[in-house]
């Protein structure tokens, strides 16, 4: 039992369990962070907070060695330290939750939660025996539903978060950091973080908790630091906080309404009718969307819709059913008639399936739109960088050019370019999945803007969503999905959270 | 195929069906099934297929690729490539032969080709691990560089062996109990001591976790470096190994061995279900792979077919078998 027994033998020391002072951070073009102050004690939940490319990332690969910071110091129990490499912060006992995860995918759960360190026999040999009980064992004492022997690439992204946290907590920790550890959970799920973050700080264990979700920050955190622009803005208890306060010191402004609807009820003819769509998960679906309007799919995790918007685009295969974008039916079914007819989907896993994360700026943005800016079979770099300037303008993307590698943009500005990708083209309909995943207020404020707009201008929106405000606020029409079904329609008008609820668990 | 052969076995399936289909998940099943498939069909078509003495030929034979195949799954697995391991086998024979011919001692002739496959490990290892440079440039390069060494210092001549050494003709050449040649041994033993090392000492699912995601493996507190460093390093103690056995077999140290023979062995790897991608496979079914190989050309030449037919038969097959893999994977 490693977790309990050992991170109960840590001594809780009488001063903080970690000072950073005067942290500075460059990058090529870019002022990450600069002087930087912050301080965790232990027993406590320190909530860090800020828009995307605020620098919160960047502040916890600097405690967890992955970077080196330019200025500043960092003093674990009292005693400075000097974190050059992921394994001088493992052996100080920081143990980090990674905003993007970070597991052996070919492995095995039970084996990913012991990669820092293989429990060994006499002879240097792997227990495996242990390994495979002290990790069930983990999960139950933690109350995660993960099959331990699964490989973990085979596990949704909801189940690999929570490995992910589970390997944090494997191993005796002084400070435990998590990134946006919440980005893919369940409600449950979520209420069980919260559950293992008390046991941690009854512990003494000093918590780093990032998250984009105010409500979790009013719920868990003790204190709450506020980064933006890589500049420290305020460190408050959060008593001193209300949710307009947060956000003023987060954005820097006030945010008077989170949904702005400027669009009118008009709506136009139907663009996409599903009839009777089956495939491996879907059971006969069948819906309608309009010109002008943004259909929300509400569903709990599992309910298919991830597996629905990537049938509809003609990304995965379907087995039965029919699919008419514009009147034309989607044949032959593959993503290439999708774009042609005017669809795209915006995925949910922006990192596996959408960015190039090797390319720039422009190349990740002007994709599927290149053939536009082509001139006799070349592209013209000038209008397609123009285009894309104007984008990522409008959009508020923060990069310092258009050559910047999209892996080096932060989660929020990912989205941001992904967006601008398929708008790029003149669609006349965007399916969007979970699009305010890891984003900060300030942008979700601006994509619902811009979804807004963009139904306005008379593009149908589909968007699939597990957040109720986000759906309330945004649809016009509701579908609800349960096991692959939909097993719900209403009106933005007549739906309440309760029916949607109930709709979303039959 | 699961990585961590102890953990599926004990979320292991309960009824007989399951039992059967979890164990043809695994690759090293379906290998072992057409191994046995392919030695059941030349067995029918040829009369002399199945006889103690050819059957014994061919693991004679493999064991060479055997032994390098081991080293090279250890760096394709840790996400690397080493196509220098046939220059390197033809060159560990003139250390040897010329050491023993001058100080007339095996053990210091298989020392200083040893030392010789040291080196190469090591600048093969630096050059690509600690200084980043694609391994396949940095081995293609020490591989004609190694090649050019050979062909300067012999002058295309083969050095002959003067003093043979009974010891030295036996370690190649010998059987035990006048059946298993002994190079088979000495396989068999490094494949046992590596698969173990591979699936159970903390060393070898780094190696594996390195390949499968360097970044992860970092953040995990590895030395990523010197992991990789140390895959190539024992790649070419292997290799080192490989081309002992070799001039002791041939009798001499031939400028022309090993040439073509890194392809052999990265095809048999490949068969083997080896990503090159890294991170994916396993040492058991390297063995499986170059085995296949060895009975297949083996077994056509039996039948008369010409060479020029049997590389375009086992290039064919090396393609399917890897497509095979890849649609079983897109299954899943
Ligand atoms: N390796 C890198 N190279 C260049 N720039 C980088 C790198 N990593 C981060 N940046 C830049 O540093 C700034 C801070 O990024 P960081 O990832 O820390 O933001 P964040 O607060 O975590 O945002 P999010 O909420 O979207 O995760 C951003 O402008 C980002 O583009
Ligand atoms: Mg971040």
């Amino acid at each position: 039992m490693p977790a309990d027994a050992a991170t109960a033998a840590v001594v809780r020391p009488a001063g903080p369990a970690l000072e950073m002072a005067g942290i500075g951070k460059r990058f090529p073009g870019v002022l990450a962070l600069e002087n930087v102050d912050l301080t965790l004690e232990p027993g406590k939940v320190h909530a860090l907070m800020g828009e995307n490319g605020a620098g919160k990332s960047t502040l916890i690969k600097i405690l967890a060695g992955v970077y080196q910071r330019d200025a500043g110091t960092v003093r674990i129990g009292g005693a400075e330290a000097d974190l050059r490499s992921p394994r001088d912060a493992l052996r100080a006992g920081i143990k980090v939750v990674f905003q993007e995860i970070a597991l052996i995918s070919e492995f095995t759960v039970a084996e990913n939660i012991f990669l820092e360190e293989y429990p060994v026999n006499g002879l240097g040999s792997i227990r495996w025996s242990t390994i495979r009980k002290e990790a069930a064992a983990l999960f139950a004492r933690l109350g995660f539903d993960v099959d331990p022997a699964a490989k973990v690439g085979q596990l949704p992204v909801s189940q690999q978060q929570m490995v992910e946290i589970a390997r944090a907590l494997a191993h005796e920790a002084r400070i435990v950091v998590m990134d946006e550890p919440t980005s893919s959970l369940t409600p449950n799920e979520v209420a069980l973080l919260f559950t293992v973050i008390r046991r941690l700080t009854g512990l003494g264990i000093a918590v780093l908790y990032v998250t984009h979700k105010l409500d979790e920050v009013f719920e868990i955190a003790d204190t709450v630091t506020v980064l933006r622009d890589g500049r420290h803005i305020s460190t408050r208890p959060i008593g001193a906080h209300t949710h307009e306060s947060l956000i003023q010191d987060m954005i820097g402004r006030k945010i008077d309404n989170l949904f702005p609807r400027e669009r009118g009820a008009a709506r136009g003819d139907v663009v996409v009718k599903v009839e009777g769509l089956s495939t491996d998960k879907l059971k006969d679906v069948s819906f309608e969307a309009k010109a002008g309007e943004v259909l929300g799919f509400f569903g709990l995790m599992g309910a298919g819709r991830t597996e629905l918007a990537k049938a509809i685009v003609g990304f995965d295969p379907i087995r039965t059913g029919r699919i008419s974008i514009g009147g034309t039916p989607l044949v032959p079914h593959n993503t290439r008639t999708g774009v042609a007819l005017g669809i795209g989907l915006l995925t949910e896993d922006r990192k596996s399936e959408g960015l190039m994360l090797e390319l720039p700026v422009l190349q990740n943005t002007s994709l599927a739109a290149l053939e536009d800016f082509a001139r006799a079979g070349f592209v013209d770099e000038g209008r397609e960088r123009s285009a894309v300037q104007q984008f990522v303008d409008r959009f508020r993307v923060k990069t310092p050019s258009l050559n910047q590698q999209i892996k080096n943009l932060s989660g929020g500005n990912q989205q941001k370019v992904l967006l601008a990708r398929w708008l790029m083209r003149g669609l006349k309909v965007i399916v969007v999945d979970e699009p305010t995943r890891g984003i900060d207020v300030g942008a979700k404020s601006e994509i619902f803007a811009l979804i807004d707009r963009l139904a306005g201008e008379g593009l149908a929106v589909i968007m699939m969503t597990s957040e109720m405000p986000e759906l309330l606020g945004l649809s016009d029409r509701i579908a609800v999905m349960a096991e692959g079904r939909i097993t719900a329609v209403m009106d933005r008008e007549g739906a309440t959270q309760e029916a949607i609820l109930n709709a979303a668990i039959a | 195929m699961p990585q961590s052969p102890s953990l599926s076995a004990a979320a292991g399936p309960k009824r007989p069906t399951e039992l059967l289909r979890a164990l043809f998940r695994r690759n090293e099943t379906v290998l072992l099934v057409c191994l046995v498939a392919l030695i059941v069909f030349f067995s029918f078509a040829s009369g002399t297929f199945l006889t103690t003495r050819n059957i014994t030929n061919v693991l004679g034979q493999a064991s060479l690729a055997m032994i390098a195949g081991i080293g090279i799954g250890v760096v394709v697995l840790a996400g690397e490539i080493d196509v220098s391991i046939g220059s390197l086998v033809g060159a560990v024979g003139i250390p040897l032969v010329v050491v023993m011919n001058q100080t007339g001692s095996l053990e210091l002739g298989m020392a200083a080709a040893l030392l010789l496959a040291l080196g190469v490990g090591v600048a093969n290892g630096y050059l690509a691990a600690y200084l980043g440079i694609n391994s396949l440039i940095v081995t293609l390069g020490t591989m004609f560089v190694i090649r050019g060494g050979i062909y300067l210092y012999t002058g295309q001549r083969a050095i002959s062996d003067d003093l043979q050494l009974e010891s030295f003709y036996q370690m190649g050449n010998g059987r035990l109990l006048g059946t298993v040649p002994y190079p088979a041994l000495v396989a068999l033993v490094l494949l046992v001591a590596f698969v173990y090392l591979m699936r159970h000492r903390p060393f070898g699912r780094q190696i594996y976790a390195v390949g499968g995601n360097p970044e992860v493996a970092r953040l995990a507190g590895y030395n990523v470096k010197r992991l990789k460093f140390a895959a190539f390093v024992i790649c070419s103690l292997l290799a080192g190994i490989s081309g002992i056995l070799l001039s002791s077999r041939l009798g001499s140290a031939v400028h022309v061995a090993g040439l073509g023979f890194e392809f052999q062995v990265v095809a048999a790897v490949v068969l083997g279900g080896v990503s090159l991608a890294g991170g994916v496979g396993s040492l058991l079914g390297v063995a499986l792979g170059v085995l296949i190989l060895a009975f297949l050309s083996n077994g056509l030449g039996m039948l008369n077919i010409a060479t020029e037919w049997q590389l375009v038969i086992t290039g064919l097959i090396i393609i399917a078998a890897v497509a095979f893999d890849e649609l079983k994977r897109r299954r899943q």
